[in-house]
Parts: structure tokens; sequence; C-alpha cells
């Protein structure tokens, strides 16, 4: 899964420190997300998607087709 | 954050270590072998040194060491004790073939891969109420 931390963080200005401070996790993992090494858990996504003001699809970018959200037929109400 | 409780949370790991070094030395010196209680005593007061020194660190081992840990940390803290698990799993039941081999019993080995199995269906059950 691609990301888009890295974009959205140096848009801002925030150092990955900085930006670790306001989610409250390490640096290190902040670091882990934006190479793609660490997938963050669905609260930590959102606090990201909540800080840069957008939604966690516009920051995590699904690859493979079978949960890529354009493919899943959405169920109707 | 406090001083006195970031304080508290940096030593804990040191502390545990420790502890855990003067049960054994007072041990091993209640069985007689007062030197070599000395050497563990000693062994274990430069590493409780050494551990609290590492977490007053800013990298991952000391977030694990001073119980500070994110989500990331705790993972690898989590991986990091199951693979710890099954290294000693495999050591004790190659151990306890062995044993059997030799003598016809597992003995400690046989007890510890006991506690190995009942411990991880335990954990797996309780984890399975939880997820």
């Amino acid at each position: 899964m691609q990301n888009r931390v890295r974009e959205l963080r140096e848009g801002t200005g925030l150092s990955q420190g900085e930006l670790g401070e306001r989610l409250g996790v390490s640096r290190q993992t902040i670091n882990s997300i934006e190479n793609g090494r660490y997938l963050p858990s669905l609260p930590l996504a959102l606090a990201l998607a909540h800080c840069f003001a957008t939604i966690v699809e516009d920051i995590f970018i699904q690859e493979e087709e079978k949960w890529n959200p354009r493919t899943i037929q959405s169920v109707e109400r | 954050m406090e001083p006195t409780h970031h304080s508290i949370r940096r030593a804990l790991s040191a502390v545990v270590l420790a502890t855990g070094g003067l049960a054994l030395s007072a041990a091993i010196w209640a069985s007689g072998n007062h030197g070599f209680a000395a050497g563990v005593l000693s062994f274990y007061g430069v590493a409780s040194i050494v551990t609290y020194r590492w977490a007053g660190g800013r990298g991952d081992v000391a977030a694990i060491l001073s119980t500070r840990p994110d989500e990331r940390q705790r993972g690898l803290d989590r991986d990091a004790t199951a693979i710890s698990g099954l290294a000693v799993t495999v050591v004790a039941l190659v151990g306890a073939v062995v044993a059997v081999a030799r003598t016809g019993n597992p003995g400690d080995f046989g007890v510890i891969c006991l506690v190995s199995g009942a411990s991880y269906v335990i954990a797996l059950g309780a984890m399975q109420r939880r997820r």
C-alpha cells in the first residue's frame, strides 16, 4: 500500500518528530509509515487524515485489486 | 508528562531486572556458591544501569524499555516476545526429544513444553474473547 504521508507532511512544513508529537507516536513510527514499512491502525490513520484535513482514502492508496474501494460493489441501502 | 512519572517509567525495566538479579543472587548465595552469587549480582547491576540509561534514549528500544511505546513499538515488542517464546519452545522440544532418547524421560524440557503448550492454548482462548 502506498501513502502520501511524506508529501502531505512536507506540505505543512512539519518534521517527522513534530507530526509524531501531534499524533502521540514516535518519529520512528512516522518514518516507518512514510516508507511503507508500517501500516497504521485505523485510529491512527483517521488521526492522520484529521491532522491533514483530508480523508483516509486520500492518504493511503490501495494497489491490489482485491481491496480497492473503487472495484468493490457497494451495498445498496 | 510529570517528571516523576517519566522517571518511574524509565526506571521500571531496570528495577525489574535488578530485582530478578537480586533474587537469583540470593538463591545462589543460599546454595553456598558465594563467588558466583557476587558475579551474578554484579552482572545484573551493570545490566540494570545499562537498561536505565538506554531507557532514557529516543529510539524504539528506549520507548519499549520505559513502558511508553506507541502502537508500532507495542507491535514490535509483541512480535519479539512471540518469536522468543517460539525459540524457547523449539529448543525445549528438541531437548525433550534428545532427553527421551537418552534417558526415556523428557525431564525439565518436558515441563517447559507442557507450560508452553498450555499457556499458548489459554492465551489463544483469552485473545479470542477480546477480538
